[in-house]
């Protein structure tokens, strides 16, 4: 009780997940150098490793429910900690997509002679974006809206309709994901294909992974607001997944403007 | 969104600052008592509901937050009875006499305590000891007095490490 305990936060129980982590990305990494330089056992050891950091996102959340929902430890000042550390965390993410974008116009502000000095490069047949990107877009920015009326919904009390918005969220990602999908199967050019297919399959690529993980973030909550754990005073856990999705759509809106749009002119 | 959530951490921490400037305005006695000073918000709820006669109706934990359990629950269940679990943590009152010591409460027989003195040009470096039960103690500096009173389970603060 915080009685006993004198103070408002949490001293958290020894575990053994951080262990596990470091031990999963202790394989993954030699896994991925042996890997690469065909070493036997190298995909093996890679692939446990993945593995690995996997289970131990999922078990080491786990844990944090536990601790939070079906405890009782995440008072207000132990909330603020998730709360304003997801922010750093984003802005994180931020700078790593920012490095693509830079990439991307460093090589496409002033091409070289080697790609025949024009941008796009001489030979690459860019993706219409008012095609499938044009669709794309708009679909992610709804399921931000969906992820909105989530919000509302569960601040309001409204705990079915917070799982119906939910869905709705995580639909129309996997609607996303999928067209991307099929936009990367049906394009006319490669990663191999020049710069040009380089930056965009790594920036288009990194911020299809986040959208992903996003995704599954999303899920996440859905579970857990239909299971009943997010309540109007307190779902720090959600509205870090919403300020991801937010994230995560933004990102693409850069994406559309500057990579597919104008980097197809 | 980001207004709400802007907001009610004002609001936490507009509740804060009055009671700390309170303290420093509060007539002399200066002594601050170490435990872990957690800027916890004051009344970051403030849930009454009004019925039709205008009379109020007490809200419980309930109301607030159906699932909420452990130290949570306790924060809210405080909340809404007005008190701050942590006030132990920040005693007041004035400058501490012989006749009339600065009373410092405890859980435990002993706490450490740091005075600070008096108002205004009485103020000193903190001063750090250990206020025992049954030994009222007097600043080397400026010869405030304390008096521990035991409120909680006393004991030895560090017998029975947390489980």
């Amino acid at each position: 009780m915080i009685e006993s305990q004198r103070h408002s936060y949490h001293l958290v129980d020894p575990s053994p997940w951080p262990i596990s982590g470091s031990l999963g990305a202790l394989a993954t990494t030699v896994g991925g150098v042996m890997y690469m330089h065909s070493f036997q056992g190298g995909a093996t050891l890679l692939s446990l490793g993945l593995l690995f950091i996997l289970y131990t996102m999922f078990v080491w959340w786990r844990d944090v429910l536990r601790e939070s929902t079906l405890e009782g430890h995440h008072t207000k000042v132990v909330q603020l900690g998730p709360r304003y550390g997801s922010i750093p965390f984003i802005v994180s993410e931020v700078m790593f997509l920012f490095a693509f974008f830079r990439a991307s116009s460093h090589s496409s502000l002033a091409p070289t002679v080697e790609i025949g000095g024009i941008w796009p490069p001489k030979g690459i047949e860019v993706l219409d974006p008012r095609e499938i990107p044009f669709l794309n877009t708009p679909i992610l920015l709804s399921s931000g809206a969906a992820v909105t009326w989530a919000h509302h919904a569960i601040l309001a009390g409204k705990e079915k309709r917070a799982v119906y918005a939910l869905v709705a969220t995580v639909s129309l990602a996997l609607v996303f994901t999928g067209f991307q999908g099929m936009e990367y199967y049906q394009a006319p050019f490669t990663i191999l294909d020049s710069i040009y297919g380089s930056t965009f399959f790594l920036a288009t690529g990194f911020h299809g992974f986040h959208v992903i993980i996003g995704t599954l973030f999303l899920i996440i909550c859905g579970i857990r607001q239909y299971l009943g754990h997010l309540t109007k005073e307190h779902h720090v856990g959600f509205e870090a997944a919403a300020w991801y999705w937010h994230f995560v759509d933004v990102v693409r809106l850069f994406l559309f403007v500057s990579i597919y749009w104008w980097g197809g002119i | 969104m980001w207004r709400r959530l802007v907001s009610s951490h004002f609001k936490s921490l507009t509740a804060l600052s009055p009671s700390s400037h309170s303290r420093s305005a509060s007539p002399a006695l200066r002594f601050a008592a170490a435990a872990a000073a957690a800027p916890s918000s004051a009344s970051f709820i403030n849930r009454h509901v009004s019925t039709q006669s205008g009379g109020k109706v007490k809200l419980r934990v309930e109301d607030v937050m159906p699932i909420a359990t452990g130290h949570e629950r306790e924060e809210i269940q405080a909340d809404l009875e007005g008190r701050n679990i942590l006030e132990i943590n920040h005693p007041e009152g004035p400058f501490g006499t012989k006749e009339a010591p600065a009373i410092v409460k405890s859980v435990y027989d002993r706490r450490i305590v740091g005075c600070p003195g008096g108002e205004g040009e009485d103020e000193h470096d903190v001063v750090w000891f250990w206020l025992e039960k049954g030994k009222p103690y007097e600043c080397p500096v400026c010869s405030q007095c304390f008096k521990l009173e035991v409120v909680g389970a006393g004991g030895d603060p560090y017998e029975h490490g947390h489980h």
